[in-house]
């Protein structure tokens, strides 16, 4: 009863405005670190947001959300390699060709994209947000294994809520070394020396698992990083653009290049040899 | 681990080109579903030079085979310290559904307003841009409608535009078409603006051939490719028409130029 | 067999439960109209000819209006042979409806038919499932609202022909102004008991503007990655390749070409 009374003594059009916290929100120039989202009013807000977002079960879905991927990254002896090409989807329009999948947390933590480009870009923003924080509070640098932990934490606690992520977290760090973990939106997540994400991911582990070996060199590691996603972009529709190549060692990562895929691939097959059921020739 | 990325058919082996989902609701209980978008039509275009950037949009407003209005905007200018804007560095366009676009037209322009009476000074376009992200991101689970893209100089001078996803997801761009008409400007961008599929003549045979040298497009030359971009699409795509606004950012300020688009 | 193949119907059916999209059809997003005046009629956009003085306009399924047009106006011409009378409005109409009627409006042809015959002018609209409507000022198609409004504030009776074809284009124009489906110009078939006028492009309100750049590509500019020439001598193997001579007659077809 007193809840009642309580509900219906307040005055009423109270909540016509925003409310306190939504005008605090407004004065701040930066967000808030408390995760506030907005909820459609209806009683199960996921299959609304399914039926409205999820292009793959609803090919006339409103709102497209960007898709389709390939990425990789290999530990070796000389490091990780992170590799991704760089085009973005939503349903068969290629929203983008330069998209920038490998996302820098800091100067030692790479992420990967894959699935929902915004989920993985504020996400991992979001991660490299806590991974300073660590820093500051601990007054030393977070592990690869901790900062995965992070996210894997983080997207568990949305499961069931429409997140798409496939991500991959490569750092070296003095504890553990050359560290790599597969994190996804289910909530997996998984150390280890080889991971392909995305829609193209088995044409990248064709050829990433037919050549790998943990005694590459630095420069055979970077060159089947590179092939390993030109592969996947010849043959995956969803993937494309670019061949972005990082390199993460000790001190830190090197960027090796954001590359055309096109001359890369008529370069691959007139010096190599390879892909000759590619043929220019005139019947 | 592969179940979100089965998208791909061809994984699943041999298939049909066609959804094998049916598209035909299910029977079972109908109840009244909640449906807060309309597609409000139009589309927005944004070019950056070395020391300029354009955005322009159609001013049609439709829903289904009507036209609202035939001006409204949906390009405006953000954060100057009136509402008259008069002294505002940034231009944001929205397209998509209207509603929402004005919505977040003006939760950013309260929050780069409040940016400048707090710190005394304009905020930059890098800085709007990643507070845009995490405005549209706020609400992943209940998204707005609109493919927003944001333009105005950087800290070098340089011309700067943003693009968005609904949700958020954001990138640096030389140029971007977005709306009702993006699939048929943007091929047409990717050749005039960043040169794609252009060679130099007789730079070499077969492979040898030296791709076009992407020189940076002056001021009247976007112009010109902006409206010819629209009339274009106007000539395809029935919810684009009526008028185009061109906001045009220099370092003196920011230009609107407005033109006729045809009525039909 | 004379009529429809169903052959695939089945087939498709059988596609479409499992969520395979129909093809689609060229659909009109249309606005037409007709108009009677003093001893005649106009009749707006979209025309088809049924018979000399009798014509039509079509708006819904582009294949559907064509074809049930021309079968119409085939019977038409044959009744009209049988009967040694001049074919009348009514009559076209009549066979319209009973044709579309069979087909319970799966042929999606929405149609204004007009025309003048011995006993008078005639205006008609015939709908996709055989339904038929007699009046002085007619429209159809998704720009008929708009289109309708004008005639209900500017109609009046005993109109001269200049009145009629100007109410009827500035109908048309209400259509393709105020209604995203119909666009470009109008159209008109004026019919008089002695002649029928066709006036293609009467108004031509929404020309493309010009250009502001040129777009023309420099020869070489697309790249090649192989090329092979056919000779004469090869291609005459397969078709036979008549020689032109360099008069007037080798100009065909000229192409537009941006400058």
């Amino acid at each position: 009863m007193d809840t009642l009374v309580a509900q219906y003594s307040k005055p009423m059009f109270e909540k016509e405005n925003y409310s306190q916290d939504d005008q605090m929100e407004l004065y701040q120039a930066a967000p808030s670190l408390s995760l506030r989202f907005a909820m459609p009013p209806v009683a199960q807000p996921s299959a609304w947001l399914r039926a409205a977002t999820d292009d793959n079960a609803n090919p006339n879905c409103p709102i497209k959300i960007a898709h389709g991927t390939t990425t990789l990254a290999f530990r070796f002896q000389g490091g990780i390699i992170v590799a991704t090409d760089s085009r973005a989807t939503a349903g068969n329009w290629i929203a983008s060709q330069t998209v920038k999948k490998v996302i820098e947390i800091n100067n030692c933590l790479l992420g990967t994209m894959a699935g929902g480009a915004a989920d993985c870009q504020y996400w991992l923003a979001y991660l490299g947000m806590q991974c300073r924080l660590h820093e500051l509070r601990h007054k030393r640098r977070i592990s690869v294994a901790a900062a995965s932990k992070i996210l894997a934490n983080l997207v568990y606690s949305y499961k069931g809520m429409g997140l798409s992520m496939g991500t991959m977290c490569a750092g070296v760090t003095p504890s553990e070394g050359p560290a790599l973990y597969y994190i996804d939106s289910d909530g997996t997540r998984l150390a280890g020396n080889l991971f392909c994400v995305g829609s193209g991911q088995t044409f990248a582990y064709g050829v990433l698992d037919a050549e790998y070996k943990y005694d590459m060199t630095e420069e055979e590691a970077l060159a089947l990083g590179s092939r390993s996603i030109l592969a996947a972009t010849h043959r995956d529709a969803y993937s494309g653009g670019f061949i972005n190549l990082y390199h993460v060692k000790e001190d830190g990562w090197v960027k090796h290049g954001f590359s055309d895929t096109a001359p890369i691939f008529w370069k691959t097959k007139l010096e190599k040899g390879e892909f000759s059921n590619v043929t220019s020739e005139l019947v | 681990m592969a179940a979100m990325f089965s998208q791909n058919p061809l994984m699943n082996g041999p298939n049909y080109s066609f959804n094998q989902a049916p598209s035909t609701s299910s029977g079972g209980n109908k109840e009244h579903a909640f449906y807060p978008y309309t597609d409000n039509g139009g589309s927005t275009l944004a070019i950056s030079g070395s020391d300029f950037t354009i955005i322009a949009g159609d001013t049609r407003s439709t829903s289904g085979y009507s036209i609202n209005t035939r001006f409204q905007p949906k390009v405006f200018k953000i954060g100057g310290t009136t509402s008259a804007q008069d002294d505002a560095t940034l231009v944001l366009s929205v397209v998509g559904f209207a509603a929402d676009g004005e919505a977040l037209k003006e939760r950013l322009d309260t929050i780069v307003k409040m940016y400048r009476y707090q710190h005394g000074k304009p905020m930059s376009v890098k800085a709007c841009a990643q507070r845009l992200s995490t405005i549209l991101y706020g609400k992943r689970f209940f998204p707005y409608y609109v493919t927003a893209i944001l333009g105005g100089l950087d800290e070098e001078g340089k011309g700067a535009i943003y693009s968005y996803d609904p949700v958020g997801s954001y990138e640096r761009e030389q140029c971007r078409a977005a709306g009702a008409a993006a699939s048929l400007i943007m091929p047409f961008l990717d050749n005039q603006v960043n040169f794609k599929n252009q060679y130099m003549p007789g730079s070499g045979v077969g492979h040898e051939l030296q791709e076009r040298e992407k020189i940076p497009l002056k001021i009247n030359e976007v112009e010109d490719l902006v409206k010819d971009a629209f009339d274009s699409a106007v000539e395809r795509h029935i919810e684009v028409g009526d008028g185009l606004q061109m906001f045009v950012i220099t370092k003196s300020g920011i230009e609107v130029i407005y033109k006729a688009l045809k009525k039909d | 067999m004379p009529g429809f193949d169903f052959s695939n119907h089945t087939r498709n059916a059988a596609l479409h439960a499992r969520g395979v999209p129909l093809p689609k059809a060229t659909s009109t997003g249309t606005t037409i109209v007709g108009c009677i005046f003093d001893g005649g009629v106009v009749n707006c956009e979209k025309l088809h000819y049924i018979a000399p003085q009798i014509w039509c306009a079509g708006a819904g399924t582009a294949a559907d209006t064509e074809f049930t047009t021309a079968l119409i106006s085939s019977e038409l011409e044959l009744h009209s042979l049988s009967t040694g009378r001049k074919p009348r409005v009514v009559t076209c109409m009549t066979m319209l409806k009973q044709h579309l009627f069979r087909y319970q409006g799966h042929i999606g042809a929405y149609l204004v038919v007009a025309g003048v015959d011995p006993t008078g002018v005639g205006l008609f609209t015939v709908h996709a499932h055989g339904s038929t409507d007699k009046l002085p000022y007619v429209t159809m198609g998704s720009g008929s609202l708009a289109a309708m409004s004008v005639f209900e504030t500017q109609w009046k009776s005993k109109m001269t022909e200049q009145e009629a074809v100007t109410l009827a284009s500035n109908a048309i124009q209400a259509g393709i102004f105020n209604d995203l489906g119909s666009g470009s110009n109008v159209d008109v078939a004026i019919i008089t008991k002695d002649k029928t006028t066709l006036k293609r492009g009467y108004v031509k309100p929404n020309e493309r503007s010009k250009k502001q750049k040129s777009y023309v590509f420099k020869r070489g500019t697309t790249a090649v990655l192989n090329e092979k020439i056919i000779t004469k001598e090869e291609i005459s193997k397969y078709v036979t390749v008549h020689e032109l001579g360099s008069g007037e007659a080798t100009v065909g077809e000229k192409m537009d070409i941006d400058v």
